[in-house]
Order: structure tokens, then sequence, then C-alpha cells
């Protein structure tokens, strides 16, 4: 009974031993990474990633080490990764990458290195969370601003049209009143016509 | 004297007799159109009640029948303020006895094309938040402004110069018009007796319209052609769009008035005022624009056949080699080049020469219109099989209606308003049969409204 309970504890140590042998060939925890966002950041805003990469046991920076930024992205009904940006530590461990978040909430941001000494590429993953605004914030860059080119011009030259025709409005309103102050029967259209040669126009 | 006042009186006569008398032919003319229109009113119903599914229009090609005929209509309204308000800045003298009709013709196809926008839509109730939720960077706003701003110009210009011809139906058809019509008479002619001071305002104002008139018909088609201009679509990828559509329009403005003149000329008997030489006049100014138009397509094709993208390849096939090819190829040679020799050869140029003309510019003008938007959304965006569209029953019928209301409009109106400018193609033939225009101020009886005498 006792070899029993020997045989199963020692399997259970070996196990053990195995699992933590196969996480650290994984590689993370040869590093430690850690990414911060200034306090004031908000969604909308444009604010800068710092990932410090520093090796696990020591606590020293890993300078010249190249790191790749994703954040988890929906579009369409596929979730998948946007690239952020890639760059490369400084001599303090540290990289910087632009950050646009355009909406509040939760930002999963992932950080893809490779480590010294390594061949494969490591990621971490870790939370960034973020105050905002409901309203929408994309706004699109495309194309050329030209000063003056706005509504404003498109109102101006639709209201200038609908000045110039109201003149013509008015001048029809002016027809009729003349038209109001002649008094003499003889002055109509048909009895003119007739009084001089048949002539709509000429006198 | 004697004979002016005879002449006078029969174009009055003439003038007069649309109004005056109806004959069975009319009634049965009507009642055709109004059988047309009814059963396209039942097509639409059918369309509203169960959604743009009953037409062939579908995701991938989502423009089809209705705005082919919405461009067409827009297209062929250039047909009348344009051309009368040209003629009447260059002084043309001959243009008077056909102003009044191109101005109508302008003014109805507005009316239906605008009409085939609401119908293109699959919720017309919904019309109004073009205006609520639009953008001013879009086409579509401009379109939308740029049109309404046309129809009113262009009513402003054909009331105009009909003035004193209403208050001549006022005074002549006293007693012989129903009550309403007399009532409308009266209204319209706002009490035009012919003073200085009304002939002074009367020609201020034509000046003015005529004027305002010419860039907002330009701008109109030339924002019509941007809705596709402005979309990516591989077709639509031109820098002369505009031009293309204003020549386009003027095009197939000019063929659609021939068309009606030589109709109504026959039917109202208006050979006197309405001549051979009217048609070869506006054949000339047909032929000139068949080869801008030969032109314009030569440059278009070229430009882009010479780069030959992926996308510009399969619309070439299409047209040219494809499911499009009869129907391209009859516009290319039985819309362009033909109407053109039929007009350059000297023994068709006559009246049923420049008629046959037109009537091939006019029917190859819808199809350009319909191979611009149809063939224009075939061209696959993205690596799937290229869509097909074939109008149904519902789009069929629904354009039918669209082309008898336009004829209907036009009908009623001679029904109702004076068919020729009555006094412009009096003034015109008496200045030019009895005295010179120096003499005609020495009298002082009436100026010149500007630009309405034409010479």
């Amino acid at each position: 009974m006792k070899s029993i309970v020997f045989k199963v504890f020692a399997v259970s140590i070996a196990l053990g031993v195995a699992v933590f042998a196969l996480a650290g060939s994984a590689g993370a925890s040869h590093v430690t990474v850690e990414v911060s966002v200034p306090d004031q950041s908000t969604a909308g805003g444009t604010d800068t990633l710092l990932v410090t990469l520093r090796s696990a046991d020591r606590g020293v920076p890993l300078a010249s080490v190249a790191v790749s930024l994703y954040a988890d992205a929906s579009f369409g009904g596929v979730d998948s990764q946007v690239e952020l940006g890639q760059t490369v530590t400084d001599q303090s461990g540290v990289a910087v990458v632009k950050f646009h978040p355009l909406s509040a909430g939760d930002h999963q941001i992932s950080v893809q290195y490779v480590s010294p000494g390594e061949s494969q590429p490591e990621v971490t993953t870790t939370s960034v969370s973020l105050p905002g605004v409901t309203s929408q914030l994309y706004q699109s860059t495309a194309g050329v601003k030209i000063p003056g080119l706005n509504v404003w011009l498109l109102i101006a030259v639709v209201a200038t049209v609908w000045a110039v025709l109201l003149s013509v409005a008015w001048r029809v309103i002016a027809i009729a009143h003349a038209g109001a102050e002649r008094t003499a029967p003889e002055a109509t259209h048909g009895k003119r016509a007739d009084a001089q040669t048949g002539s709509m126009g000429a006198g | 004297m004697e004979e002016m006042s005879a002449w006078r009186e029969r174009l009055e006569r003439t003038a007069l007799a649309p109004v005056t008398r109806t004959s069975w032919a009319y009634y049965v003319w009507v009642a055709f159109l109004l059988t047309v229109i009814g059963w396209g009113i039942y097509a639409y119903y059918r369309q509203l009640q169960d959604g743009l599914i009953v037409t062939g229009m579908r995701d991938r090609i989502s423009w089809g029948l209705y705005i082919t005929t919405f461009v067409f209509f827009i297209g062929i309204s250039h047909a009348g303020t344009l051309i009368s308000a040209i003629l009447r800045v260059s002084q043309a003298r001959w243009r008077t006895p056909i102003t009044r009709m191109a101005e109508f013709i302008t003014l109805v196809s507005l009316v239906c094309g605008a009409l085939f926008v609401i119908i293109d839509l699959g919720r017309p109730d919904r019309v109004l938040n073009v205006i609520r939720y639009g953008r001013w960077q879009s086409p579509i706003i401009w379109d939308v402004l740029a049109i309404t701003t046309y129809i009113t110009a262009s009513t402003a210009y054909l009331f105009l110069p009909m003035i004193p011809d209403l208050a001549l139906f006022r005074d002549r058809l006293a007693g012989r018009v129903s009550g309403w019509r007399m009532w409308l008479y009266r209204l319209l002619s706002v009490r035009w007796q012919g003073t200085r001071a009304q002939w002074h305002s009367m020609g201020a104002a034509i000046t003015t319209a005529m004027i305002l008139i010419i860039p907002i018909a330009v701008s109109v088609h030339t924002v019509v052609s941007w809705i596709f201009a402005m979309t990516l679509r591989e077709p639509w990828n031109s820098t002369i769009f505009g031009a293309f559509f204003v020549a386009g329009a003027i095009f197939s403005g000019v063929a659609t008035l021939i068309v009606v003149m030589a109709i109504l000329r026959k039917v109202y008997h208006l050979e006197e005022y309405i001549t051979e030489k009217h048609f070869v006049y506006l054949g000339y100014l047909l032929g000139a624009f068949s080869l801008i138009m030969v032109y314009g397509n030569v440059s278009e094709y070229l430009t882009t056949g010479y780069k030959m993208t992926e996308g510009t390849e399969f619309h070439f096939r299409q047209l040219f080699l494809g499911q499009f090819a009869g129907f391209y190829w009859f516009y290319l040679l039985g819309g362009l080049v033909l109407p053109g020799l039929l007009i350059l050869l000297p023994w068709t140029r006559n009246i049923w020469g420049v008629v046959a003309a037109s009537i091939l510019v006019v029917a190859a003008m819808w199809v350009e219109r319909y191979f611009i938007v149809v063939s224009g959304f075939r061209v696959p965006l993205m690596p799937y099989d290229p869509s097909t569209y074939a109008p149904t029953w519902v789009e069929l019928s629904v354009m039918a209606a669209g082309f008898a209301l336009f004829a209907l409009l036009i009908t009623l109106f001679v029904k109702i308003f004076p068919i020729i400018a009555i006094w412009e193609v009096a003034e015109d033939e008496e200045s030019a049969e009895i005295q010179p225009a120096a003499r005609r101020f020495a009298h002082g009886s009436a100026p010149e409204p500007a630009g309405g005498v034409g010479r």
C-alpha cells in the first residue's frame, strides 16, 4: 500500500516538474513585459504606449529587442488583430508606440518580441482600460482640404441663384402692378394689337 | 398692311385652334396614354407592396431602368431651355416658332425625370431623408439642389414670354372656353395690357432668366454625371464625364425637340410657321453634336483602352464583344454616325431625313444611358462572378408610364396654352416685312423686350 502511495506521489512530482519545464521552454518566464499608458488617456485621443522589457531573473533592461504591438479588433463580424506599430527597445528596455484608440473600454494589447538568445517570437497580452465618449470618433482623413471649399460656398452659390430668380419673380409682380394701374380699356392686348397693325411689340 | 393683318389673324387662329377644337382622335390618344399610365401605376403599386425585389435590381447591379430613364429625361430637358436660351442670346431670328415647344419639353422632362428618382427608391416615404440627413459633400445633394433650381428657372423661363400670349387668350377666348380656363388665363396673364412699363419689366425678366438658365442647365447635367464619376467604378473613372453628359444631353434634347416639333406641326397644321428651314437648322445643330459625341467617345475609349486595366478590359469586352455588343454598336453606328450622315448628305437633308436622324438619336441616347448605368455596375469590384440585370415587367411598365406621362403632359399643354410664341412670331414677321427696328421706337409705344425680338 505504501509503495503505491509512494509511486503515485513520485509520478505526480514528475508530472509537476514536466509541466513547469514545458512552461519554461515557452520563453515567457525569461522576460518580464510591462505595458503602461498615460493616466489621462481617453478614447479618441492619441497616446503613447510604453513597453518595458526586462530579464525575468535579474531585472536587467533588454535593449535592441524588436517589438510589435497589436490590438484586438472586430470588423464586419470578423475578430482579428490590427498592428499598432513596430519598434525597438532602447537602452532602458523601453519601446514607444503611438496608440490611437477609437473606442472606450478594455483594449487587449498583444506585445510580440523575440527574447535574446531565442529564435521564436513570444507574445504577452495585457489589457488597457480607457474612459471615453459614446459619440462617433472616426474622422476620415481622405482628400485635400481646400480653404473656402465648404458648405457655405455651396449655400452662397445656391442663394445667389435663387436671389436672381426672386428678382425675376419681382419683375412679374411689377408687370401685374403696371397692369392694375392702367385703366384705359383700349390698352388690352388684343385691342392694342388691332390698333397697331396687329403687332404686340412693334409700336 | 391688310395683308399683314390677315397674316396676323391667321396666326392667332392657328394658335387658338388647338384650344377651341377637339377631335375624337384627341380623346382616343389621351385614353391610350391614361391606360398606359394606369398600368404603370398598378406596377408601381406592386413595387410598393412587395419591395424592390419585384425589379431586376439586386445588390451588385442596384441601378437599372429607373435611373437610366432619369438620366435620359434630364438629358432631353436640355432640349428646351438651353437651346431656346442659346438661340435667344445669339439672337437667332428663326427660333421664334419653336421656342415655346422647346421650353415646355424642358419642364415636362424634368418633372418626369425627377419622378423616376423617387420611383427608384424602395421607401419613397423616406425621400426627405436626403435633405434631413444629407451631406453637402454628396453629389446627390448637389443634384437635388441643381434639379429643383432648374425646374424653377425653367418654369419662369417658360412663363415669362408666354404672358402676352396668355393675355391674348384671355381676350380672344372669353365666352368660348370653360370658366376654369378663363380663370387660369386671367391669373397667369398677370393683368397684362401691353403697357410700356409691362414690356420693360418682361424684357428685363426674360434677359435675366435667359442668362441665368444657361449655367444652371449646364450644371444640372454636369452634376448628374458626377453621381457616376465620383463613384469608384472602373467605367465611370472619367474626367470628361461632365462635358460628355452635357454634350449628350443637348444632342438628345435637340433630337427630341425635332421629333415633338414634327408631330405637333403635323397634328396642328403649323406648316406655315414651322418650315423645313427649322428642321434643317436644328439638323445642323444635331449634326454638329453628333461629331462632338463621336469625338468624346473616341477620346474616352482610346485613352482608357490604351492603358487597359483589368476592369477596363472587362468593360470593353462586355460593350464591344459581349452581351451588350449588339445594342452598343447600334448606339455608335446607328445613333452617332448614321444621323450625322443623314444630315450631311444633301438628298436626305430635309424634314424626313432630319426627323429620321432624330428618332435614331433619341433611341440611341437612351441605350447609351442604359449602358452607362448597368454596364458600369456589372464590372466586378472584387473577384466574383459578374452579375446580370434584366428588367422585370414592373420596371418596363413603370418606364412606359413615364414616357406616356411625358406625352400626356405635352398633349394637355397644347390644349391649354399657346403652342407657339404668338407675339414673338408676329413681331419677328412684322419687323422683317414692314419696318426696320430703328423706326419701332420712334412710335414710343413699346420697347423691344430684351432678347425677345431675335434679330
